[in-house]
């Protein structure tokens, strides 16, 4: 929902980095979006090369790696993956953020991530 | 003896960054949250689609809550100040929040929310939320409880088409629930969908227009009514 201004913070970020490294050329970026988070990855993808368009950035690879949401248990100690309620009437799986062990509350611990990894830059 | 490395033209660098840009709000939202703890002010925020009831519910609350605690509302809204209006005519203190064209507030509308009352005389905040089941979930504000509600009028799916706002959701009101039979749409049902997302979230069923389920609401928040 909010890719653009989320797309915008990141390239910002990674021009600001680039530039403080005396980068001529930013030619990778990697960053960790979480699939508990409502940022669409094909989106943000149109976003950064739109973004990048007129800044050292242009034609840079931008590399999404997906967290799975996780939870830890705060009843039986589960730590792991949150459990997917697999309806066949809806088009995509949707998460329940209770334990897949017990089933008490899970305080989730990964997937709501959106982290700028690493950066490549040529100098 | 020093020795100075750098890198040659046309040489490439990988940079470890680890910038995490939630940071920004979620910093911002702790301050709150310190700010309204330090003055001893509990904020709840009220999540919920454009006419599920949110404004309906502040007001109930504020019925029930108004001469225990000195309560004041934020009111998010794209353009109108209608609802605050609404909430002010119970004879409390409103601040209008115009997001202009966001769909959600964010913590640092709260925190310029917050420089416009003298928290000192407060006991309790009702900060509404943009009308929008989906951004407000990413956008933590400060509060101490989140509800979430949903009208049986937006039809059977509204739950589970939007688990992620139930994530942080310490109650779920489901209202308009004398409408329930007209709509052919199963309150319960509702109820159970939140709580195969959430065991956590509490579910209470209203009719936020009588004020019926709304001291229960007031209950699951940790509040007291007057007796």
């Amino acid at each position: 929902m909010h890719e653009f201004s989320r797309t915008s913070q990141i390239v910002e970020a990674v021009l600001s980095e680039a530039a403080k490294d005396g980068a001529a050329k930013v030619v990778e970026v990697e960053v960790e979006i979480g699939d508990l988070t409502f940022l669409g990855l094909e989106q943000v993808k149109f976003a950064y090369k739109i973004l990048t368009e007129k800044t050292i950035a242009k034609d840079s690879k931008l590399t999404i790696k997906q967290i799975r949401g996780r939870g830890k248990c705060l009843s039986c100690g589960h730590n792991g993956p949150l459990s997917y309620l697999d309806d066949p009437q809806f088009h995509v799986m949707f998460p329940t953020f209770n334990c897949p062990g017990c089933g008490n509350p899970l305080s989730i611990t990964a997937g709501r991530e959106c982290v700028i990894r690493r950066i490549r830059i040529r100098k | 003896m020093t020795y100075t490395v750098q890198g040659e033209p046309g040489e490439i660098f990988d940079i470890e960054l680890d910038e995490d840009l939630r940071r920004a709000n979620e910093t911002i939202a702790e301050e709150n949250r310190r700010q309204l703890q330090k003055h001893g002010v509990r904020a709840v925020d009220v999540m919920g689609s454009i006419g599920s009831g949110k404004t309906s519910l502040i007001e109930q609350l504020v019925r029930l809550l108004k001469s225990r605690y000195r309560i004041v509302a934020f009111k998010g809204d794209l353009t109108t100040k209608i609802d605050s209006e609404r909430i002010a005519s119970l004879g409390i203190q409103t601040v209008q929040i115009n997001t202009g064209r966001e769909c959600h507030l964010d913590a640092n509308l709260v925190r310029k929310a917050l420089a416009k009352v003298d928290l000192g005389s407060l006991d309790l905040i009702f900060i509404e939320n943009v009308g929008n089941l989906i951004c407000p979930a990413d956008f933590p504000l400060g509060s101490h409880k989140r509800v979430v509600i949903v009208s049986v009028t937006e039809g059977p799916y509204m739950v589970v088409k939007h688990p992620f706002i139930f994530a942080d959701a310490d109650v779920a009101v489901i209202n308009k629930i004398d409408l329930a039979g007209p709509m052919n749409v199963d309150a319960n049902k509702l109820a159970n969908d939140v709580r195969n997302i959430n065991a956590k979230t509490s579910v209470v069923l209203t009719n936020c227009r009588t004020g019926h389920g709304v001291g229960e609401v007031v209950s699951e928040l940790g509040l007291k009514p007057v007796a």
